[in-house]
């Protein structure tokens, strides 16, 4: 046994429902002159209809756990790390705790649980989380997850937006899903996170905030996107080549690096941000579906990892490299080796015997 | 094997007054006062964990604990000392989860130094008069213990989910700015006493201790009702319970920290003493943790 811990299983429900940026856009009270698809590259998104964050969680987690080795009382943790708690219509719910509401629905009987919120870094925060605890032995195994509803935000969005540089047209990229890992000490050495590290830059906290509206019912979502990337951009690369370094990579050794998917157009500038850091040219592993899927928040890598396992880009063995930024300022690195999760997950999904 | 003890407490109790102060002001003046007893300087935390539930405007993104940081000038600019900052939420046993998480880290030996935080207030202009709370701020640094045997010993969390519904928080969005709504049923005391019969009894027994061992519990400020029936609950003498409750109100999560700063000022807990922290929460969830000064 290492002190590595590894991803033992995934689960990802996403909605079914598809609705498109020029829905959206469509629907404001007052339209932006602005061409949000063009400007960001997001499409389309996944919308849940008569289901809830918490719903999104619970459906998520069951599907990690039919993947599992583990049967739902031998979790010895769960954390739910979702930032939209819209457990019911028109309501934001801070007690319980999101996490209590799965091990009820998953019957994990002996779970710690406990919610973490980090904003759009939750879910690789939670991980970091389950990491200490499995590597001081308090826990063996534990489960994160997460179920962002997020088109509360976007319907605010659609009644309030007032004109073309409104802080809440970053509502308008989000879309809807619910991810769940659950982690455990990783059997070999070669195999599991080799860097999870995440800081928080606080003198940026103020660029991105969500609260209720202040106008009327239902809650908001703030973002000053072009302060948030000029900063995430200035400062994330240093601890991407920190990570690399300690990691022991070099580009060459990446198979895949998965940004948080917030946009098409911020991802294309992270890239170019981290080539002028590095002064040189990054290879074609920077892997982006933001175009269908929206900015999913916390579930967004996870989404990632679901979505490019399923087309048979991302196979076992493979080393790949998270990114993420989130409002806070919050940058968070993860570098870690696939064990054979992508091949059980494949016929896990398509029904072959896991 | 060593432990985390807790190096420093701030706490900012509920205060009268014209202004009322909101649940970051409580917070970062629990914790201005918890580094300024404190050996250490703000630079050298690693991890600042937010407990507080209920926050100022119903703010949900970012973390709390960034603007704690922030105001705190906890290695604000992303060069030189890291820290990272985040939110936990469990209800009012949160506080004592971030302990339980931030003491991992540190046994694991990814951080040296942390720092727990909670601050609660209703910040609504006219609060639903069942939802109403004294406002206070708590803060606790942890480090790794220089003395053996000092500092927690065992955590449990004891939870029942299947009566979640005794207690609920939610804010409702139907009106401009929010409202906080807290229901709490008449039922819920005697599942938080079922709970903390059972968590106590997990913590002690992971810690090779009975209830005689104890010198004092520490719980949360529920009620004095509520207190005065903790002994039989636990299997521990009445007057070992700390109880505050004339001049400390349940302030919710930072309620078990008011009453060890209390205890400590008090020199209820010298050095080579056992206590044991309880807190109650929605969940339903107790948490217990031995602790020894």
């Amino acid at each position: 046994m290492t002190r590595k811990i590894r991803i033992e299983s995934l689960g990802i429900r996403l909605p079914e429902k598809v609705v498109t940026t020029e829905e959206l856009m469509a629907s404001c009270r007052r339209r932006p002159r602005l061409d949000l698809e063009r400007i960001t590259g997001i499409v389309t998104r996944r919308v849940a209809v008569d289901e809830h964050a918490a719903d999104l969680a619970v459906g998520a987690a069951r599907r990690a756990l039919a993947m599992s080795r583990y049967a739902p009382e031998e979790l010895d943790a769960i954390v739910c790390t979702s930032i939209s708690k819209h457990n019911r219509p028109d309501e934001f719910t801070f007690e319980p705790a999101t996490a209590v509401l799965v091990r009820r629905a998953v019957g994990a009987k002996k779970a710690l649980v406990f919610d973490v919120v980090n904003a759009c870094a939750g879910l690789l925060n939670g991980i970091w989380v389950l990491q200490g605890l499995i590597r001081s032995g308090a826990i063996r195994r534990g489960m994160v997850v997460s179920g962002e509803q997020n088109m509360p935000l976007a319907r605010t969005a659609a009644r309030e937006v007032r004109h073309s540089l409104d802080g809440q047209l970053a509502a308008l990229t989000l879309g809807d899903c619910g991810a769940a890992v659950i982690v455990d000490a990783s059997p070999d050495d070669k195999v599991g996170f080799h860097w999870l590290d995440l800081v928080t830059g606080a003198r940026h906290d103020h660029f991105c905030w969500s609260k209720p509206s202040s106008r009327g019912s239902g809650g908001i979502l703030v973002t000053k996107a072009r302060g948030l990337q000029i900063e995430g951009n200035r400062n994330f690369p240093a601890y991407l080549k920190q990570a690399l370094d300690a990691t022991g990579w070099d580009w060459s050794d990446v198979h895949h690096v998965i940004p948080h998917q917030v946009s098409t157009r911020a991802i294309r500038q992270g890239i170019r941000a981290i080539s002028r850091y590095m002064g040189c040219d990054l290879p074609d592993v920077f892997l982006s579906h933001a175009e269908t899927f929206g900015n999913t928040t916390t579930a967004s890598h996870f989404l990632a990892l679901h979505d490019f396992i399923l087309r048979g880009t991302i196979r076992s063995g493979a080393n790949v490299v998270l990114v993420s930024g989130a409002s806070g300022i919050v940058i968070s690195h993860a570098t870690f080796t696939f064990d054979d999760l992508p091949e059980r997950y494949l016929g896990h999904v398509n029904g072959a015997p896991a | 094997m060593r432990r985390v003890r807790i190096e420093s407490v701030g706490v900012s109790p509920p205060r009268r007054g014209f202004f009322r102060w909101g649940a970051l002001k409580h917070t970062v003046e629990a914790g201005k006062r918890c580094l300024a007893a404190s050996k250490y300087r703000p630079a050298d935390v690693r991890v600042l964990v937010n407990a507080g539930v209920h926050r100022d405007g119903h703010v949900c993104e970012p973390a709390i604990a960034c603007y704690v940081q922030h105001a705190l000038d906890i290695n604000v600019d992303f060069h030189g000392r890291r820290t990272l900052s985040f939110d936990l939420l469990n209800g009012s046993v949160g506080l004592l989860s971030a302990a339980h998480v931030v003491s991992a880290q540190m046994l694991a030996g990814e951080a040296a130094v942390g720092m727990v935080v909670a601050g609660e207030a209703n910040s609504d202009r006219r609060p639903d008069a069942e939802s109403t709370f004294p406002a206070s701020g708590a803060a606790m640094l942890l480090d790794l213990s220089p003395t053996a045997g000092a500092g927690f010993g065992a955590f449990a969390f004891d939870t029942r989910e299947e009566r979640a519904d005794l207690y609920t928080a939610v804010v409702s969005l139907k009106e401009p700015r929010g409202k906080l709504l807290i229901r709490r049923r008449a039922e819920l005391e005697e599942a938080w006493l079922e709970g903390a019969s059972s968590a106590a009894a997990e913590a002690l027994e992971r810690d090779g201790l009975t209830p005689a061992d104890l010198d004092l519990v520490v719980p949360a400020q529920i009620s004095p009702a509520f207190l005065s029936r903790l002994p039989t609950a636990l299997g521990v003498a009445k007057e070992r319970v700390a109880d505050y409750t004339a001049t400390l109100p349940d302030t919710l999560t930072t309620s078990f920290v008011l009453a060890l700063d209390r205890a400590r000022t008090e020199g209820a807990l010298p050095p080579g003493k056992r206590a044991l922290l309880l807190a109650f929460g929605s969940g339903v969830t107790v948490g217990a943790a031995t602790y020894r000064s």
